[in-house]
């Protein structure tokens, strides 16, 4: 992996050389503006881009060997490619016939699962405390009820 | 080694040969005259052009070590899980 970011920083440095060999004449002054192009301009220009052209080429192309090892070692996942890990379900229409359902599916699956979750957990607390309420209720009215007998 | 690897090695030797190019131009297109005082133009060639070689041998000397290093782990693997299976 180090590999690709060495080639692709030095491909970086290479278009940048480019770049500069490209402006030289004119940052440098040896260029007059408006006067016919000397032969040192001609061979800085004309060497700058292409250097420039396959300079990006090369950060690309290195740069995209870089996604492909990271793919590989599976840091980064391929785009719009299924999951392996996920088995399907059995009854469950084929992939390829409504791809994109499924994926919504498995989008949904978890918040739909997790809204469940914490409506039992809402209900259950509701209950706890009805029954709580009615404790103190029956409790309260016992106290009432001893102290009339007592007096 | 990837296919792109490949071409990114063979662009960067192409930089690398860039760069003596433009170390060798001013005095084979001869805008600077063996003898005389380097111009800017021959000052900025000499510069870019021994940056340029500086910058792709490394690229390629620390590439070489890297895929090496690579290369020289994945057979190790290979000859644990070997090991392992037997």
């Amino acid at each position: 992996m180090t590999k690709y970011v060495i080639g692709a920083t030095g491909a970086l440095l290479g278009a940048l050389i480019g770049t500069w060999l490209m402006l030289a004449p004119f940052a440098l002054a040896y260029q007059g503006s408006g006067a016919d192009w000397a032969d040192p301009t001609y061979v800085d220009f004309w060497t700058g881009l292409p250097l420039l052209v396959i300079s990006v080429a090369g950060l690309i192309l290195y740069a995209s060997g870089l996604v492909e090892e990271l793919r590989r070692r599976g840091i980064m996942r391929r785009p719009y490619a299924a999951s392996p890990g996920q088995p399907q379900a059995p009854g469950s229409p084929p992939e390829n016939a409504t791809g994109s359902e499924n994926s919504m599916e498995q989008v949904l699956l978890p918040l739909v699962t997790a809204m469940l979750k914490d409506m039992q957990e809402r209900d259950r607390e509701r209950d706890g405390a009805r029954e709580e309420t009615l404790d103190d209720v029956r409790q309260t009215r016992d106290a009432g009820d001893e102290g009339s007998v007592r007096k | 080694m990837t296919s792109q690897a490949r071409i990114g090695l063979i662009v960067t030797a192409i930089g690398f040969f860039t760069g003596i190019w433009l170390f060798l131009a001013p005095f084979m297109v001869e805008y600077q005259k063996v003898g005389q005082d380097w111009t800017e133009a021959t000052k900025n060639d000499l510069w870019t052009g021994s940056a340029l070689i500086a910058i792709s041998a490394l690229t390629l000397i620390l590439f070489a070590a890297f895929a090496l290093r690579d290369a020289a782990r994945a057979v190790e693997q290979a000859s644990t899980t070997e090991a392992e299976e037997n």
